[in-house]
């Protein structure tokens, strides 16, 4: 029984932590928000020189074989700094999928990602299939030797700067994980801006043609290479979240100690001490369930994937708890869109919403 | 990273469960356990001979002293294994409160004295901290001990005395001297409760139970060889047993056993709002357990968590209490029906399911959890105070 981060792993936090201090505070972020592909490329090539975009690829594909562990490392550093980098989208997602599929190209789709030169988004929500992503309407369809894409996806993380999609489809009605150029004919991209300053992309297709290379995994195979996208996925995310719960309470205890109201520092008030003291509880039983799920994650627990709808329902609420707190504690100065604090608050109402919110994981959880 | 325990100490898990399961369990407090029916004194002390006579009643002490010297982990493991048969709690007053205060700062002849009885269960203590006057703000007790000789006097009174009625000695804190700061000249004292001058009151709580007491001491004569330590010294006496390691302090296993008797209940009637209710508790308690296995990695290896274990204590308690709630929210109108904790007792067959009464009880007895052991409010302050630093 051993919970410290190894060597390695504490250099890595480290490491992005030292980055997210010189290159990350609120103004930097603010530039790079205002920017037009909502994210910073130059943050982006710096990830790649650092080998930060090498981390959960097998050594196999040019990456550094690092696991869960290492990844939400990485995650609770970014959410500390509510970093925007689709780090996400085109490291994680994309990259599970690669590896898990047989593409005779993979390998070298993923050198191109670690490199930073290439983005690839995975496609999974549509419009009218709520969280029930496996029912989607998106599918490919076969006319002789030739194969068709017809549908439309919705809120592709960092849709409109990727330069590769994998589509969630079905075909020949089972579940199927393509895989489409962003420029290729009948594909259409609209971007939007997300509540929390990343973007998203809704995708629509027409008659889009592939070859049968394009399939990356179907049936069975396609379906358990997806959740476990989702898993990972939500496994980042909540790091992230208790990265940016620990910034959240952390800044609200300074701030406390620093404004004076009724000549002397609200911090002295034992009504606002009890609030701080629920958000450091909330963010520390995250933690927990964090590492849990990490752990199983790491060695393929066949209860995973309840310890990951726990770990979701606990980040929403959390999320919220912590978030709300926050903003409330710093009075006017929380609800300012000049100030950090109000955008964690944003970033746990976007957490909550993905890959199944709190009332979503709790019904699965339930039905265990 | 790690979470697995070692073979040995699966092994170790093995064996406890094993000697748990065994013919000797004392089967009248099994059954009684099994049906949620209070224990008589009789029954406590079968139960504690029963740990004692597989050798592990000193389960959190140094061998030196008759404790199994355990690891950590391995104590973890015991009390899991005893809350998930089901046994009723080791009673901490005597094994994990005055003992350790007797075997750290006690002299040769009061470890000599006192220890053995308390392994072997021959003795009941019983514990006199708190006052009328003096609740979370404990060292502004008043009960004095004046010495006269080589006798000790003691006059005031102790209250919310857990299971007074069924002890022989009672630790307690005393005022020696009145000083400037309130912790200073308060003194341990161990009392022993045929002493002339000695009076227990029950004290009935919500439930309708007797588990405390008040306890009065008037000119109450103590031999001077009963003070532990030092003069004046009491209150380091006092935080050295509230610091010490509060294993289990959580109550998970309980928890996780009574979740599935509250499953099997609402299985019945597929109630998808009380069902949703659960989960979310099953949950919270995962964090919980979690965040106990933290505590314990950090234990184990050589470490102290202090703040931390408060939230143990807070959350802890919130999840007991709100486990309770959806008992009395399965039993419905039929929390109406009183009988009291003691109801199965009673000759009237009960109206309505069997488990409504002892739920509406134990709701309300377990209001009592976010109050003792340093209310959760207190839990609040010491978390600000230490982590936070406000």
């Amino acid at each position: 029984m051993n919970l410290n981060y190894s060597d390695e792993q504490n250099m890595l936090r480290e490491q992005v932590l030292k980055f997210c201090e010189t290159n990350y505070d609120f103004i930097d972020r603010e530039k790079i928000l205002d920017s037009d592909s909502g994210y910073s490329e130059e943050n982006w090539k710096q990830f790649a020189e650092l080998g930060w975009l090498a981390v959960p690829f097998k050594e196999d594909n040019g990456g550094f074989n690092f696991g869960p562990i290492e990844l939400t490392v990485l995650f609770e550093e970014f959410g500390k700094a509510l970093v925007v980098e689709p780090y996400l989208s085109s490291v994680v997602m994309s990259g599970t999928v690669l590896e898990g599929s047989n593409h005779p190209d993979k390998s070298s789709i993923i050198e191109k990602i670690i490199s930073g030169e290439h983005q690839v988004s995975v496609a999974y929500a549509e419009a009218n299939i709520g969280y029930n992503f496996l029912d989607c309407v998106t599918a490919v369809s076969k006319d002789g030797d030739a194969l068709s894409l017809n549908g439309s996806k919705s809120l592709v993380l960092n849709g409109g700067n990727a330069d590769q999609f994998i589509v969630l489809a079905f075909h020949e009605n089972s579940p199927a994980l393509v895989l489409v150029d962003a420029d290729v004919k009948g594909l259409s991209v609209q971007s939007f801006k997300t509540l929390d300053g990343q973007t998203c992309g809704e995708l629509t297709f027409e008659n889009v043609s592939l070859n049968t290379e394009s399939i990356l995994a179907l049936g069975d195979e396609a379906e358990s290479l997806f959740n476990r996208m989702v898993d990972i996925s939500i496994l980042c995310i909540s790091a992230e979240a208790v990265g940016a719960m620990t910034s959240s309470y952390m800044k609200t205890v300074q701030y406390t100690k620093e404004r004076e109201q009724f000549a002397q520092p609200i911090s002295n008030f034992q009504v606002l001490q009890h609030r701080m003291v629920d958000m450091f509880i909330e963010t520390e039983l995250t933690k927990s369930l964090l590492i849990k799920a990490t752990l199983q994650l790491d060695s393929d627990d066949p209860e995973t994937g309840n310890t990951i709808s726990a770990l979701k329902v606990q980040v929403g609420k959390a999320g919220r708890l912590v978030g709300q707190h926050a903003v409330q504690l710093h009075g006017g100065m929380g609800v300012s869109n000049e100030m950090s604090i109000g955008h964690y608050l944003k970033r746990f109402t976007a957490i909550d919403s993905m890959f199944g919110n709190t009332q979503h994981h709790i019904n699965k959880y339930q039905a265990k | 990273m790690d979470i697995s325990f070692s073979e040995q100490d699966l092994q170790f898990q093995e064996e406890i469960r094993a000697g748990l399961n065994g013919s000797e369990f004392p089967a009248n407090v099994r059954e009684k356990q099994e049906k949620g029916t209070a224990l008589t004194k009789a029954d406590m002390i079968d139960f504690h001979k029963f740990i004692h006579s597989k050798g592990w009643m000193g389960y959190n002490w140094p061998v030196e002293y008759g404790g199994t010297g355990w690891s950590p982990v391995q104590i973890y493991l015991f009390l899991n294994e005893l809350a998930l048969a089901q046994c009723p709690t080791i009673l901490p007053f005597g094994l994990s409160m005055v003992g350790p205060v007797i075997y750290t700062f006690g002299n040769q002849e009061q470890k000599d004295r006192f220890l053995p009885d308390i392994l072997e269960f021959n003795t009941w203590w019983c514990q006199g901290y708190s006052e009328p006057g003096s609740g979370s703000d404990l060292a502004s007790l008043k009960t004095k001990a004046v010495l006269e000789g080589d006798h000790y006097i003691v006059n005031g009174s102790k209250t919310w005395t857990t299971l007074a009625q069924n002890a022989d000695w009672i630790f307690c804190l005393v005022r020696t001297e009145t000083t400037q700061k309130k912790q200073e000249g308060i003194s341990f004292l161990l009392i022993d409760m045929n002493t002339p001058g000695i009076e227990v009151k029950p004290i009935i709580t919500i439930d309708g139970d007797h588990e405390v007491n008040s306890v009065f001491f008037t000119d109450v004569k103590v031999p001077a060889d009963q003070l532990i330590g030092e003069e004046g010294k009491g209150w380091t006496y006092a935080k050295f047993l509230l610091a010490h390691e509060r294993f289990g302090i959580a109550g998970v296993p309980v928890v996780k056993v009574q979740i599935e008797k509250l499953k099997n209940i609402t299985a019945e009637y597929n109630d998808a709002d009380l069902s949703k209710k659960i989960a979310e508790l099953e949950i919270d308690l995962e964090a919980l357990e979690f965040t106990e296995l933290r505590t314990l990695a950090a234990i184990a290896e050589g470490g102290h968590p202090g703040a931390e274990s408060s939230i143990l204590k807070i959350r802890g308690t919130e999840i007991q209490q709100r486990l309770t709630e959806l008992f009395v929210e399965a039993a419905g109108q039929y929390i109406l029906p009183y009988e009291g904790p003691d109801g199965f007792e009673s000759n009237r067959t009960p109206a309505g399911p069997d488990y409504a009464s002892p739920s509406v009880a134990q709701y309300l007895n377990y209001r009592k959890t976010s109050i003792y052991g340093g209310s959760n409010e207190i839990q609040k302050n010491i978390i600000a105070k230490a982590i936070l630093g406000v």
